[in-house]
């Protein structure tokens, strides 16, 4: 797992917009190859949408040939409805950008069948190739998508009840009248999500602070859905300093530090491709087949420049005796002795020597 | 000031389908910044989502209006003529005043008014039997560039109290005596069907004998019914309105003034609204001459969503200073943008202001915000006609009439709307940049 601490929601949400970007422009989408990208919803990822629709009108990014599909829509609503996810995603991304319309993917929570809706969703995902970057945010219970704490870590697509904190926190949406709040909606599974090649989330906030704690430290847990992305072999968290306030610092650092020392060698987070991959696992079967084979030339990369990271650095830890601590005219409690001066003899020598002749 | 205008064509495929990008909507009583989606085949304001995810459909035209405003076109009430055309004027050939209309409306649409009711002042009989099938309304073409739209016209008497006749020539002022029956004579049991009539707005005085009787009758038909050059009481005017009439002919204008024993017509403006009588919409002369700014912002806080703008306008809006031939034998005399009518005390004789200027004038004024100084000549003026979910708005399905606005100060710190482009029926027919 990759964990990306920046100062503040900003910074960690253009992080992961132009993480985005990059991710986009490196493979290359045509209409024949697309890139298939899964979406969120929610306040964290505004920002996110805010960047991409900055960076598509500085003509830096095309989505074109993006295939995207949303997470989760509610059961119920009209999809004109203000709070609908049809409407969050046509209001913040859609409708700023080139995205073609019969390449956008949402849930229909007004299906007659809401089932086979949830299923035909998964075939269009496995007939678009699988999802290549699953986006997504967190719950402050640590929901991804409205896989709701209990949520079964191998679900798929389907209908789901929504928790009462859910439908609490999504009240304020809803004229606070908890009535008007949908009680189900249709998401995508913890599966579908790890299906995923990769998965990036954004968690900001001191709300959801406990939440990154239990799924980066605690245990695999269905408690905390976004446990599972332990099991994933290509996770992202772009968090912000607040997010880490339950973290503990020898997590932070560590992180920071994989973060420094790849920045200093030269390597991003991404993905390396897979064409990449597979260039160098035949240069490297060529090599171990080749008896004769030299210095293994060709095998390192090139390391392009790495701009520089801005976010705070956590102080270093100085470790300092804490008998440094106390004045010296106190702690003569062992008879004057400090540490330091413990005079080391040996066990024998305090043995009478009458006795040693027995 | 604004950026540039820029506009390029998005897709190969032609859908018709506009989107204006980096600009402010006015919108009810709010200035948002969002998208506008237009569809210039239909001529409509378009849901842009329910399309993309419904239909598929992406514009092929984006336009960046570089954060202006956009407003619905203006509509006038009261417009009696202009750029050298007089609608109350017959000519020997009746074909050149269905032209004269035609070349008025390409003049009238740059000042951006997208739609208005022509407007005939008290005549014989005879030129309402001969003019008023040339200015009935005229969008069913929907052809943006035909110009200004008629929504039908306004028949400005001749049901009027002599003693508050203005200008209108008292030789030919009649009281409706045989109510609606006198109507019929009158405009043209033609023009009066209740299938479709060319008039959309009637104004008479309704102390007169029979006016009762036609209000209710007029009502009935769809017209709207505005009280206007009269000597009503507040207790007259209140009857009117239970009647059925909603509207006041230039308030102020050709009236009893408000007197504090006897309010007058102006008095139903301070009486709160009850189920049976609803506070009428008023029309409004911004012009600095036929009423005091005061008067203005007096009439406008006594009750907002009732304000309408109006010019009042005449056949020399639009030409040079000078003595111009008017109807009935009469001549008046322009200065500026005032008119007076030759021969007299100084009469006020209409106006020769455009409606935007006149809500400068009244953004200036009253402390009003822009979408509310707009919606007195927008949204108001629509809601009076029952056309409030097709002309005046920004919402989807209403037509695609547009103004393109600057709203830059001027030199004494004012902010002054200023017409960059007009859209009608999602088409440009004006651009100014």
């Amino acid at each position: 797992m990759r964990l990306i601490i920046r100062d503040d929601p900003e910074t960690a949400s253009k992080y992961i917009a132009d993480y985005i970007v990059d991710r986009i422009n490196a493979f290359e989408p045509t209409p024949e190859k697309p890139f298939v990208l899964g979406l969120p919803t929610g306040s964290s990822p505004v920002l996110i949408y805010k960047h991409l629709v900055q960076r598509y009108h500085d003509g830096q990014i095309s989505f074109r040939n993006v295939i995207t599909f949303n997470m989760d829509e509610y059961v119920g609503i009209p999809e004109n409805h203000p709070e609908s996810y049809h409407s969050f995603m046509w209001k913040h991304f859609f409708s700023h950008v080139d995205v073609d319309p019969s390449n956008v993917n949402i849930l229909n929570g007004n299906a007659a069948d809401l089932e086979t809706e949830c299923i035909a969703y998964e075939e269009k995902i496995k007939a678009a190739g699988g999802i290549e970057l699953f986006l997504g945010g967190i719950g402050p219970d640590g929901h991804i998508a409205f896989n709701e704490p209990g949520s079964s870590l191998a679900s798929r697509t389907r209908v789901k009840t929504l928790a009462y904190d859910t439908i609490l926190a999504n009240s304020r949406f809803f004229g606070n009248d908890l009535k008007q709040v949908p009680r189900m909606a249709l998401t995508v599974g913890v599966q579908t999500v790890l299906d995923a090649r990769e998965v990036a989330v954004i968690i900001t906030g001191a709300h959801k602070a406990l939440a990154l704690q239990k799924c980066i430290e605690g245990g695999l847990n269905h408690m905390w859905t976004l446990s599972s992305l332990q099991l994933h072999p290509h996770a992202l968290l772009v968090v912000d300093e607040d997010a880490t306030l339950e973290l503990q610092v020898k997590t932070v650092k560590y992180f920071k530090s994989i973060e420094e020392v790849a920045a200093n060698c030269g390597f991003g987070q991404t993905l390396p491709s897979e064409a990449k991959i597979s260039r160098k696992r035949d240069s490297v079967l060529e090599e171990l087949q080749s008896p004769k084979s030299g210095s293994p030339k060709g095998l390192f990369l090139e390391m392009p420049k790495r701009e520089e990271i801005r976010r705070s650095v956590t102080p270093d830890l100085v470790p300092d005796s804490m008998a440094s601590r106390i004045p010296e005219d106190q702690g003569r409690g062992m008879g004057g002795l400090t540490p330091g001066e413990l005079p080391i003899q040996s066990m024998g020598a305090r043995v009478e020597p009458a006795q040693l002749k027995v | 000031m604004p950026s540039a205008i820029r506009d390029h064509y998005h897709s190969p495929t032609r859908t018709g389908i506009i989107k204006f990008i980096n600009c402010r909507l006015v919108k009810g009583d709010q200035v948002v910044h969002e998208d506008l989606w237009i569809n210039s085949s239909t001529g409509k304001v378009i849901h842009g989502q329910t399309l993309f995810y419904g239909s598929h459909a992406v514009p092929d035209r984006v336009i960046d209006l570089g954060g202006r405003l956009v407003s619905p076109g203006l509509i006038d009430v009261q417009f009696n003529g202009g750029f050298g055309f007089d609608f109350s004027q017959v000519p020997e050939d009746i074909t050149s005043y269905a032209k004269g209309v035609a070349k008025l409306n390409k003049s009238l649409v740059q000042t951006g008014v997208t739609s208005y009711l022509p407007t005939i002042v008290s005549q014989k009989s005879e030129v309402y039997h001969k003019t008023l099938p040339y200015i009935g309304p005229s969008g069913s073409r929907r052809i943006g560039s035909d110009g200004s739209e008629s929504l039908g016209s306004h028949c400005e008497g001749p049901f009027l109290n002599a003693s508050k006749c203005g200008i209108h020539s008292t030789s030919i002022l009649r009281p409706p005596t045989n109510g609606f029956a006198d109507l019929l004579d009158c405009y043209g049991e033609s023009n009066m069907s209740p299938a479709y009539s060319p008039i959309k707005l009637v104004t008479l005085a309704p102390e007169l004998e029979g006016a009762a009787d036609a209000i209710e009758e007029l009502v009935s038909r769809g017209i709207v019914v505005s009280i206007g050059h009269s000597e009503a009481t507040y207790e007259e005017a209140t009857t009117a309105i239970t009647n059925g009439a909603t509207m006041i002919t230039h308030l102020f204008n050709a009236m009893r003034p408000l007197h504090h024993r006897n309010p007058g017509i102006f008095g139903v403006l301070g009486t709160p609204a009850t189920e049976q009588v609803k506070k009428p919409y008023f029309g409004v002369i911004a012009d600095g001459v036929h009423l005091h700014p005061t008067s203005v912002t007096l009439a406008w806080n006594s009750h907002p969503s009732g304000f309408v703008l109006v010019t009042d306008a005449m056949s020399v809006l639009g030409m040079p200073d000078g003595t111009y031939d008017w109807t009935n034998g009469e001549r008046f005399i322009k200065k500026g943008h005032v008119l007076t009518l030759e021969g007299t005390d100084g009469t006020i004789a209409g106006c020769a202001i455009s409606l935007l200027e006149c809500v400068n004038n009244f953004l200036q004024w009253s402390g009003a915000t822009i979408p509310q100084a707009l919606g007195a000549a927008t949204s108001t003026p629509a809601a009076m006609l029952g056309l409030e979910d097709v002309k005046g708005s920004l919402e989807p399905d209403a037509d695609a009439d547009l103004l393109v606005l600057t709203d830059d100060p001027d030199e004494s710190g004012n902010t002054v709307l200023k017409v960059d482009q007009v859209w009608k029926f999602g088409e440009m027919v004006h651009s100014s940049i």
